[in-house]
Order: C-alpha cells, then structure tokens, then sequence
C-alpha cells in the first residue's frame, strides 16, 4: 500500500467524521432555532429553561431519545423497517461532499456537481417509503404514498430550475457557479428560477406547506408513526439536514454562495444558509397545508410550465447575447 | 304563510291520524304548541307529513312509565314565532317494538339507537340497529327506571372484563389487515387523533384517498349525564351543566336556568338578564375563538391558534373574574345568579373590546384572505339545505347553508328582543361559508357585548328561598348554545329531583349530517369538514 | 443548565450504585437528567381537562419553555400520557392500548378529578366510566381540580421532572376496590311511575 492511499483513507475518515459532527450539531441547533422562531411566531417563548436560553434542550432531547426503548411493531417487515431510517438520513449526509464551503474548500469538486446531490437527495425518498411500506400501518402507508408522488412531482421542477442557472454558468461544478458569481448574484439574472428552486425545495424536504407525507393532524406522524427513539431521531435529523443542504445550495447557485466582503467564505455562506433556512420556518409557521391534489397541480399545472418557460428565456438570452455583445 | 302552514298541521292531525290524545299548551309555559299522541302504527306517516311541512326533527326522546314507554318526538321548522309541536306514541312494555322513522328523518338514525341503546325500545325498519353510547358487549339499559345502577361501579375487575370484551367486538367487526390487490380499506381515525377534538372515532372506507363511506362511532366520553340528573336534586345538575359544552358552558347554563324558572313560574330581575347575556355572549366568542385555533391547525397553520388562544385567555380572565372558574362555569342560579359582578369587571370588558376588533381585523387579513386557506375550503364538505332538514342540523352549520334561524332572534328568550344584532349567514354551505359565519358571529357577539355593557341596571341578583320541587309537568326549553339549539325537555313529577331530563345537543345532529358531506373528498378534507363542524365530544356522548 | 447545581445534589444523595462489574448509575443520572427536561406528551384529550391541557401548551403558559412542548400525536415517540378527562368505560381499552404502545421509559399524570377517582361523575351504582385511570394503568402524578388551572398542570409536570431526576419515578396503580367515604352516599334510584296517574294530575 502507498503512502498516498494511505493519506486519502485518512482524509476520507477524517472528513466523512466531521461532516457527521457537522451534522448532530447543526440539526441540535436547527431544532432549537425552529422551537424559538416559532415561539416567536407564536406570542411566546419557547424553549428557555433548560440551559442558557434553552441551549441545552436539544440536548436532552438528543439523549432521551437515545435512551427510548425500541419498538418493533407486530407483522412489520423486519429488514425493510431497520434499513429505512438509515437509507433516509445516510445519503443526505453524503451530499456534504460537494458542498463548496470556500474558494478550494470542497472535498470532491466534480464536474458533474450538483447531479449527484439530487441523485442522492432522491434516494432518502426511497427511505420514506420503505419506512412507511415496511411498518405494517395505514397512516404509514398514506403518508409514504404521499411522499413517493410529492418527490416525483418536485424533482422535475427542482431540476429545470437549476437548469437555468447551470445554462448561463455553463458548468455544472458547483465550485465554478459560485466563483462565476463573484460581480452579480445568479438571483438577479434568475430571479424565477430561485422562486421555482426555494418553492420545490420546501417540498422536498416535506416542509409545510408541503409537509402531506407527515400531516400531522391527518396522518397522525405519517411515514414515521411506528418509529420510536433513536429511529424516529434518524428521520429527524434526515429532515433538518436537507433543509440546510437544499439551503445551502440555494445559497450556491444563487446568492453567491461563499462570496462576500470581509469575512471568510464558509462564514458568508453559513450566514445565507440560515437566512434562507430562517425564511423556510417563517414560512411553515405562517400557512396552512395543502391538500395531496392542489400539490400535485401546483407542481404540474404552476412550476413546471415555469420551470420550462425559464429555461426558454434563458436559452433565447444566451443566443442572442452573442449579437449583443 | 307560517299561520297557514301551523294550521294545515294541526288540522292534517286532526283529520288524518285521529290522534288518541290531544292538547293545546301554552307555549310561553311548556315550549310547544300542541302534543299529541298518536297510534304508533300511524307515526311513519306523520312523520312524513311533518317532513313534507319543512319541520326538522329536533329531539327524539323517550320516558319509561309503569305501564308502557312513551315515545317523544319534538318537530321544529326554521322559522319565527317558533313552531315546535310534541308528537307522542305510547310503546307497550311487553311488546317493546317500534316502527321506525329513520327511512324519512335521516337524523333519526341516531336518535333511534340512542332510544334503543338506553331504554331498549327495539325500532322495526331500523339499518343499523346497535348501542351507539355505550359499549357494544354492554347488557344494561341505564335509563330504565327498573335500573337501579351497577352494584360492581368501582370493581376494577368487572371494568377489566368489559374491557376485554369490547376489545375482541372491535377486531371482529372491522378486520384490520389489508389483503394482497386490495383497493378499498378501512381507516379508523380515532378514537385517540389529533384532529378529532377528543375521542371521536370516524370508520373511514376508503379508496385510495378517496373516502367511500364515513361512520362516526361515538360514546367515548359517555359521562351518564342524563342518568345521573334523575338521581340527583335540581340544585345537584348544575355542574353537569358546566360540563356537558365546557367550551360553550354559558348557554348550557342559561338553558336550565331558563327550564326550570319556566317550570316554576318565576322571573329574575333586569339585572340578572343583563349580567346573563353579557357571560353567555362572552363565552360564546371563547368558543368560537377555540374552535378558530383548532380548526386552523387541522389545516396545518399551528400559529393562529397561539393567537386565538391569546385572545380566549383575556376573555377567560373576565369570566373568572366573574365566576371564580375558567372553563366549566356554574354560574346561573334559579331566577338569578351565583354572585354579583365585580366592580372592574364593566371596565375589563370595555379595555376588551377595542383589542378584540382589531384582532379580529388580523384574522380576516391572514386566514380568510389566504389562498392556501381558501382552496383548502371552498366547495369542500358541502351541507345542502335539504340534508340540513333532515339531519335537523342548526346553529353556525344551518346558518352557513343559507338559512338564516337563530334561536336569539327567532325563539326569543330573556333580553334578546331588545338587542339590535344580525344572524350571521352565508349562502354556500361549505366549510369557508362556516368559517364567515363564525367570524361573524364573533363581530355580532362583540356589537351586543359593546351595547349593553353600559347599561346593566341595578337589582337583585337572587330571588331569595325558592322551593327545592319543581311542579308537576312537562317542559321544553331550547336557547342558541355556540354550536347550535340546545334544547331541554323536562318531565318533572313534582319530587326533588327531575324524573327524566332530556338533553338535545347540537352536536349531535351535526355530526350525523358529516356522513354525507364527506362522500368523494379525501382524508385531508374529512379533517377540514370535521373541524367546521365545531363539534364538542362530551356534549355528544353526554 | 440553570437547575443544574441542586439536581446533582439530589442525584448524590438518593443514588446509590448497584452492586456488579460495570456500573452504569452514572451514566444512568445523565439519560434521567436529559429525560427529566424532555417529556415529550401524547396528543390525547378526552374531555373537559383537555381544553387546559391546550391553554396549557398555547402562549401564556407555554409548557414549551420547559421542554415539554413537542407535542407528539403518535404513542411511539410520546415519553408522557396526560390523561385530561373522565375515562368511560368504551375508551378505557383504548387508553390500555396506546399506553402499551409508548416505548418505555414512560410516565403518566392523571390530570383533574376524573382521572385520578372518577370526579364529579362518581356516584355508587354509575354504570359509564372508569373511577380513575390508576385502576389499569400505573400513574405517577396525579393532580386535581375540575379542571385543573394550567398552572397546576404545569406543577404536575415539573413534579415529574423531580421524581425522574431522582430517578424514583415508579408509577403506581391502585387496589381493585377502593372504598371511599363518599361511596355510602345513597343513590335515589326512582321507580317507575303511572303514565295515567301522571297525566291526570298535569
């Protein structure tokens, strides 16, 4: 074995370890910011006692649930059941590895970028369903149902919208996105496109007002109703960390990702992060839901005839542009 | 037109059905024009008749006699002066069979299986012939006068047993797994959901999302209200009064108030009506506000009901102010009050009522004006005058089917006549037409709260000893609880305590009519629809 | 954390480590610490107590400041069943069921009169309900009133917290007959009267 091979496995480790630190910290932190903005929201003031300004909340509530006895329902499909919060929360995770923090900070720069973030994204769907396949419960089965349409509806609209950007950039390296942003934000010359990318976002990561998959007051938990302690975390912290990745990478391709004055990058781009992750509470604590169908003709009949008619204007602009210019 | 048409009753009685007996009464003393008693063979057809009139079937009841059960059937029409007419058939102990009328009052499903579930008086024709408050693997008829209770109420090994029994009726009924290639399933929601405001139990058959068919089962939180009235004094009710509507406690309150003053012959003073309107009127926005906060968050929108609850508090301080009690109030007294108001408590409600306006002006800005809650509503869960008549629907859900009857206005009792306010109404029947009507009445619950806060004249506040015995005879009082008409029928045999108490909850008829608003929608707008019913469990169950 | 100091004091003096290899008390205290200040509660109203079991979550008492505000409506992620209401003899199994549906450890308040004993609606001879919900399940905290103020719900609750942290609490159910001085009240049960006696006097 060279030594080369050596360092790459070690940097491999050391890497994927602190993406996961990264991640069990900031979901502690997400929830914790979701419980207070809520509150806020709400005429009071959440979480407050348990450590400073209810720091430590999350915290226990991490524990506890780490602590929880786990429950294996009667008839459910053993395999599928244990294997489904994995294969929710694992791929979302992987995506760190293109996330560009800063000028050269990424730990794979492909070429291929942000193709395989929503490859991967996608495969945590396949984790909703089996979880709510595999747990022997209508409510789980609706919910998982649900959740299978939602995803194929919003992955399209998802893509077309990034295709316009990925049109005027003509890369498809997140890295080089960001770095092509340096004078103007891809939001000014793509604001349709950003409204189409934050709207199916939302309902990727099953936000309200698209949270159908888990309606609570209908669905009882949704997908989740059967799993308990730290099964039932996995789902969780799978939640809020594709929040902060389809934030982030919104942060990427539109707001200029790690680009600002002053401060370093990675700082720039965490602060748009939680701005836009802010601005997805602000929206799940202000709307009511959606019904399954008015979801789905929002996805075909609204975004992607949008989608479509952005990526048009954005071709016919670069055709033309050349004669400009 | 109405003259006519009591007429054309009364005499198409008379002619047609020969009734066995018959009275005119008083309806300022009894509550209705006319009863009679009619052969049991002949009650189909008056029913029909009654039905083809425009009456709604309002109450169907029934007293255990020594010789034989009396059947009651309390008919009411939409209209002013009031119409309520008592139609009796006399059921012989040791026949016990009835024809039933479910065929042409839909409401009357329910009412006959309640009869059935607590006297055992079988109904012939009946669908679906079953307990509907109690436990299915019960053997008793708890209102029978020849019940005197369960020696075993407090053997924790006999509720065990019951227990165990009620479990295995419920698999065997509804088999709970699904089969290889199957479309149509069954979904229970409830009895413990989030969205079923307490222990209700909707059988839902599915297809799909799509729901086939809906069957409320109810008579999880059956608390033997009406039972345990007979065994108790007239002073002894007032707290199940407190507790049958505890979101709307007030009108349940001014109901037996009113009763029992109308059996007595008695007249509280212009104060004690001031102070009763003022709570009831108070307390009927606290349950339109709960039900607002609520409904929302069936919806999906957690935060109004942070908000509305804000609001309901300010009002709960006003009331415990008044009352000592936040919640199951039992306040009213036989011709008068349990306590006087407070000195701040005119200053607390006018300090209210601008901030309450302007709430109300945020309301409409983010949940009437929003989209999402729009689609969301409109066209959902419709309520068609026609179901509404036969399902004997009132309160907010008939007002939003475009039939403007509110008992205020149209019955009316203590100082309402002399208030100037509007019955809210809307012309859809949806659920967003039961939104604006609620939201309405709010805004005309405040108008009336705002016109009379500064006029409370000064007066008594008790009407000093009174007899413990109410006078023999019968009694019908109906007033406008939050949730619809709340009637009371007492049948008093001149002793302490009432000798039967029927309790007519809007609830329950409003509940019953959801089975056929919900045919075709999908699970997301059984919520909604439930939600825009505003139904109270306890209330139902009694 | 604010209670910390005193709650570790609690721990030292009611802990003792069980004799064995490996002791895990300590670690033990951590996870009761952290289950202490996470009650997360079950969805489940049945009656009158339910409302002050909203008001009690809604924005001036606010159980969220405490962490006990995720509200859980399915039993497999819920810590803590409030059983706000009267329990009728139809819902009794009902609650059976959801309450061995919740992943140990697990706590239970009896909240209001009902639920600890019945309440208003005990009287001998009832036939409907459930007098108090410790006859089927173990409940830990019982607190009164008809219904309850939320702030005594609130007290109830924190009164949890301690016993947790003190690692002490084991719920309890009661004997299968209670005799209680108000069961000799005697019941009027009614006979039935004459409907023609009944009709010529009115």
């Amino acid at each position: 074995m060279n030594s080369s091979l050596l360092s790459e496995t070690f940097k491999i480790v050391l890497l994927g370890t602190l993406a996961i630190l990264f991640v069990a910290v900031n979901a502690l932190f997400l929830v914790w910011m979701e419980r207070r903005v809520a509150a806020r929201f709400q005429l009071r003031r959440g979480p407050i006692h348990v450590g400073w300004q209810g720091s430590l909340q999350t915290l226990a509530d991490a524990l506890k649930l780490l602590s929880k006895e786990l429950v294996f329902p009667h008839e459910a499909n053993k395999f599928l059941y244990l294997l489904a919060p994995l294969l929710a929360f694992a791929p979302i995770v992987c995506a760190f590895v293109i996330l560009p923090l800063g000028p050269g900070a990424v730990i794979r720069d492909l070429n291929v970028g942000f193709l395989l973030l929503f490859a991967l994204t996608n495969i945590s769907f396949i984790g909703i369903f089996m979880a709510g396949w595999a747990s022997n419960n209508k409510y789980g089965a609706l919910g998982s149902m649900r959740a299978v349409a939602q995803n194929i509806s919003y992955e399209i609209p998802l893509l077309l919208s990034t295709m316009g950007v990925v049109m005027a950039a003509q890369t498809m390296k997140l890295s080089e996105i960001v770095s092509l942003q340096e004078k103007a934000w891809f939001i000014t010359v793509q604001p349709l496109a950003f409204l189409l990318f934050f709207c199916s976002s939302l309902a990727e990561a099953n936000r309200a007002p698209f949270d159908i998959p888990e309606a609570e007051s209908e669905l009882v938990a949704g997908f989740h109703t059967e799993y308990s302690g730290m099964r039932f975390a996995l789902f969780f912290l799978g939640e809020y960390t594709a929040i902060f990745v389809s934030s982030a990478v919104a942060a990427a391709l539109f707001l200029g990702g790690w680009q600002g004055p002053l401060l370093p990058g990675p700082f720039w781009l965490l602060l748009k992060t939680y701005a836009l992750v802010f601005t997805v509470m602000w929206v799940r604590w202000t709307f009511p839901r959606l019904r399954s169908d008015q979801l789905m003709n929002f996805a075909w009949k609204v975004l992607i005839p949008f989608g479509i008619l952005n990526v048009f204007g954005t071709a016919l602009w670069l055709y033309f542009e050349k004669f400009f210019a | 037109m109405p003259t006519l048409a009591e007429k054309d009753i009364k005499t198409w009685l008379l002619e047609n059905v020969k009734p066995d007996e018959f009275l005119e009464k008083d309806f300022k003393k009894s509550g209705i024009l006319f009863e009679a008693v009619v052969p049991s063979g002949k009650i189909r057809e008056t029913a029909a008749e009654f039905l083809a009139q425009g009456y709604f079937l309002e109450s169907l009841t029934a007293v255990d006699f020594a010789e034989c059960f009396e059947v009651v059937y309390h008919f009411n029409r939409w209209e002013s002066p009031p119409k309520r007419c008592c139609v009796k058939i006399l059921v012989p102990k040791e026949e016990n069979k009835a024809p039933s009328i479910s065929s042409i009052y839909k409401s009357a499903n329910w009412f006959e299986r309640e009869v059935y579930d607590l006297f055992g008086i079988h109904f012939t024709d009946h669908p679906n012939l079953k307990r509907i408050l109690l436990p299915e693997s019960s053997a008793i008829f708890p209102l029978l006068k020849s019940f005197k209770g369960e020696p075993a109420g407090s053997d924790v090994e006999q509720s065990l047993k019951l227990i165990e029994e009620d479990k295995e009726g419920f698999e065997i009924r509804y088999p709970q797994t699904i089969t290889e290639h199957q479309k149509e399933y069954y979904l229970n929601l409830g009895p413990q959901h989030p969205s079923t405001h307490g222990v209700l139990r909707i059988l839902l058959h599915l297809s799909g999302e799509r729901v086939l068919d809906a069957e409320p089962i109810i008579g999880y939180a059956h608390r033997h209200h009406e039972k345990m009235m007979e065994i108790q004094t007239y002073q002894a009710c007032w707290p199940n009064m407190g507790r049958l509507d505890y979101v709307g406690a007030m009108s349940y309150n001014f109901a037996y108030a009113l009763l029992v003053e109308k059996a007595m012959g008695i007249q509280p003073s212009r104060r004690v009506e001031f102070i009763r309107v003022i709570t009831t009127e108070l307390n009927r926005i606290t349950s339109h506000l709960l039900w607002l906060g609520t409904f929302l968050m069936d919806l999906g929108a957690f935060t109004p009901f942070f908000y509305c609850f804000d609001d309901r508090e300010r009002i709960l301080d006003i009331l415990e102010m008044v009352t000592g009690e936040r919640l199951t109030y039992d306040y009213f007294r036989f011709g008068g009050l349990d306590k006087d108001v407070p000195a701040d408590f005119v200053p607390a409600v006018k300090a209210f009522i601008p901030h309450f306006k302007k709430r109300l002006r945020d309301y409409d800005l983010l949940i009437t004006k929003n989209i999402i809650f729009q689609k969301r509503t409109k066209g959902v869960g419709v309520l068609s005058r026609e179901n509404a008549l036969a399902y004997g629907v009132t309160g907010p859900c008939l007002r939003a089917s475009g039939v403007p009857f509110d008992l205020r206005r149209d019955e009316p009792y203590s100082i309402y006549p002399e208030l100037d306010f509007d019955v809210a109404a809307a012309k859809d029947g949806d659920v967003f037409s039961r939104h604006l009507v609620r939201m309405q009445e709010m805004r005309e619950s405040l108008k009336i709260v705002s016109q009379i806060i500064d006029k409370i004249p000064p007066g008594e506040i008790t009407l000093g000893k009174l007899p413990k015995n109410v006078p023999k005879g019968e009694t019908y009082t109906a007033v406008e609880g939050a949730r619809g008409l709340f009637g009371m029928c007492l049948l008093s045999d001149g002793s302490l305590n009432p000798y039967r108490l029927k309790l007519r909850t809007p609830s329950f008829s409003n509940l019953n009519a959801m089975i056929d608003m919900v045919h075709g929608c999908f699970v997301s707008d059984v919520v909604s629809v439930l939600g825009s019913l505003d139904v109270v469990l306890p209330e139902i169950d009694r | 954390m604010e209670i910390n100091p005193k709650e570790l004091e609690l721990m030292g003096k009611t802990q003792s480590p069980p004799p064995g290899l490996v002791n895990f008390f300590k670690v033990e205290d951590v996870f009761n610490l952290a289950r202490a200040h996470s009650l997360w509660p079950l969805t489940f109203g049945l009656a009158c107590c339910a409302i002050e079991l909203m008001a009690g979550g809604a924005a001036r008492f606010d159980m969220d400041r405490f962490g006990f505000g995720v509200v859980r409506p399915s039993p497999r992620q819920a810590d803590l069943m409030i059983v706000a209401g009267t329990i009728s003899r139809k819902m009794a199994p009902c609650i059976k069921t959801l309450y061995d549906q919740m992943p140990s450890p697990k706590y239970v308040i009896a909240l209001g009169g009902c639920a600890t004993a019945g309440g208003p609606f005990k009287y001998p001879g009832q036939y409907g309900i459930l007098e108090g919900i410790d006859k089927i399940i173990p409940v830990n905290v019982y607190v009164p009133g008809c219904p309850p103020r939320p702030e005594a719900l609130l007290a109830g609750i924190l009164e949890l917290q301690k016993q947790i942290i003190e690692g002490k609490a084991q719920g309890r159910t009661s004997p299968a007959v209670v005799h209680d001085s108000q069961d000799n009240r005697p019941a009027e049960h009614k006979n039935a009267i004459s409907r023609a006696e009944f009709r010529k006097t009115t």
